[in-house]
């Protein structure tokens, strides 16, 4: 039971919530970059947090199904067609052998998930089926992969996601900052510079890390000790210029860093592209907490 | 003695110390596995390196402050001194030679040094795993000898091939798989480091000891290395 891949599209790959416990060695966090749409997909079709979906990034993608079972198609809006009809997204459908699905060109966001009921059975590498191109692990789809599942599920109900939920990925996106690691000891002015700034997403940007342009903080310090990497951590370059450092990133650095972004608002950074506006504004870490906390009991996240 | 700042919403990170030295990884190595054995319920993920130890945990059990709290408890209720290392000492052939070591003639020329001189300096020390990070296990190991320690390249290469040992600044490592890089490359080893093999990910652990066996090119062919 599985999905043929007929076109890989330009960059496809098999993800899940993330590969933990073993950072000490130098394996990244890896795993979806959006988790928002990623959760709100496995929620749908009831399915484990953890369940691996397919990230398909700008599009180009084509897919067919080989036997039935449920989906979901939740994050960009690519286009996503069944058999050359305009589908839903955020809502489960039953689809059946044969059915053909298209993603063309990013209309608004820049990833799209597919979840199967179930989860795709790719093979898991150090307990998790997440692909990260940066390490040599896993890889991205290409034409002729086959994704296989466990259908054994009759036909679902179309759970779909209330409409006060949609994103809106196309909003100039506020990140939300934690004053953490060497805030304290960046200048004030130079913070001033920081957060009263609108920052554009520069081509530096994959699921490594998101480089942004804009005004750079003058005289920042100069590298430091390498120390451990949080997912959204900022770094700033001898230049002055942050770097976001997202789920693939190595899991040790050595530019100062003068926060972290809070998770839920990586996963809209997500869905911006190139170009986009992006600034910072400060949170605590309480809040931070409260609200990752309350998103986590909702999605069953462990 | 230890400063505990926040690194992220479930994340936190503590400093031991400003200076990488043989005493302060040993003191976070022990304190790294420790907090792992007491609070494995709570912890996700630990990065040790040179002067600090991330720690990632469950904020779905435990909030910020109770966790500093925790972890400070710990830290002070416990002395590395009480304990003795239970590390071991990892032997890894390398082939030194100027047929792959890439910038060995190089650094021969510059530190005024014959490749006997320069095998001995490197290989009769016992180094120390300080981190490990830029790729997966990867593990900065120090310190290298001041008569020859260098800089790295002004700009990377873009292919290493995997088992190069390398030196930057008082640094050498082994790079496990083939890929860009800026150190100095002084020779190889025939041992595959690769993920190809899962065993190899949990080859080094901060803290731990490694000590280069130099071979001949006869010996590095028949285990297994490549030209």
């Amino acid at each position: 039971m599985s999905i043929n891949v007929i076109k890989s599209g330009f960059l496809s790959l098999v993800e899940d919530y993330g590969r933990f416990g073993l950072a000490q060695y130098g394996l990244s966090q890896s795993g979806v970059a959006d988790e928002h749409a990623y959760c709100w997909a496995n929620h749908l079709l009831d399915n484990d947090f953890n369940d691996a979906v397919l990230e398909i990034t700008f599009g180009g993608c084509e897919l067919t199904v080989l036997s039935d079972i449920s989906i979901v198609v939740t994050g960009a809006d690519l286009g996503f067609k069944i058999n050359d009809k305009i589908q839903p997204l955020w809502q489960v459908i039953n689809v059946s052998s044969g059915d053909n699905l298209t993603w063309s060109v990013a209309k608004s966001g820049v990833r799209a998930y597919l979840a199967v009921k179930g989860g795709f059975q790719t093979t898991e590498f150090f307990n998790s089926r997440s692909s990260n191109l940066r390490e040599q692990i896993g890889a991205k789809l290409i034409d002729g992969d086959l994704l296989s599942y466990d259908s054994t599920s009759s036909e679902m109900t179309h759970h779909a996601m209330p409409s006060h939920f949609f994103p809106n990925y196309e909003q100039d996106l506020i990140l939300r900052l934690l004053p953490t690691y060497q805030f304290d000891q960046f200048e004030q002015h130079q913070k001033d510079v920081f957060f009263n700034q609108d920052y554009t997403i520069s081509s530096a940007y994959d699921r490594t890390g998101c480089r942004l342009e804009g005004q750079s903080i003058k005289d920042s310090q100069s590298k430091m000790i390498s120390e451990g990497i949080s997912y959204g951590s900022v770094e700033i370059t001898t230049e002055g210029f942050p770097i976001i450092l997202l789920k693939d990133s190595p899991t040790i650095g050595g530019y100062p860093k003068i926060g972290t972004v809070f998770s839920l608002d990586l996963a809209k950074l997500a869905q911006r592209q190139i170009g986009n506006k992006v600034s910072f504004e400060l949170m605590d870490i309480e809040t931070a907490q409260q609200k990752r906390r309350d998103f986590n009991v909702f999605f069953g996240i462990q | 003695m230890f400063n505990i700042k926040s690194a992220s919403e479930n994340s936190i990170i503590i400093y031991f110390g400003d200076q990488m030295s043989p005493a302060l990884i040993e003191k976070i190595s022990f304190y790294c596995q420790l907090l792992t054995d007491k609070l494995a319920d709570i912890i996700i993920d630990v990065v040790p390196s040179y002067t600090s130890l991330l720690i990632s945990y469950r904020l779905n059990l435990i909030n910020q402050q109770d966790m500093c709290d925790r972890v400070e408890k710990y830290l002070l209720s416990h002395d590395i001194d009480t304990v003795e290392s239970s590390s071991k000492l990892i032997e890894i052939p390398v082939y030194y030679d100027f047929e792959v070591g890439l910038d060995l003639e190089e650094l021969l020329s510059e530190k005024q040094l014959s490749l006997e001189e320069f095998i001995a300096i490197h290989s009769s020390k016992e180094y120390l795993v300080y981190a490990i990070g830029f790729s997966p296990a990867f593990a900065f190991l120090g310190e290298v000898d001041q008569r020859i320690r260098k800089n790295r390249l002004p700009s990377p290469r873009i292919q290493i091939p995997a088992g190069s040992v390398g030196i930057a600044d008082n640094q050498t490592a082994v790079y496990p798989i083939n890929s860009s890089g800026g150190w100095n490359i002084i020779g190889r080893s025939p041992l595959d480091f690769s993920l190809d093999n899962p065993d190899n990910l949990k080859r080094f652990a901060v803290g731990g000891s490694i000590r280069f066996v130099p071979i001949d090119k006869d010996k590095y062919l028949a285990l297994g290395g490549i030209l």
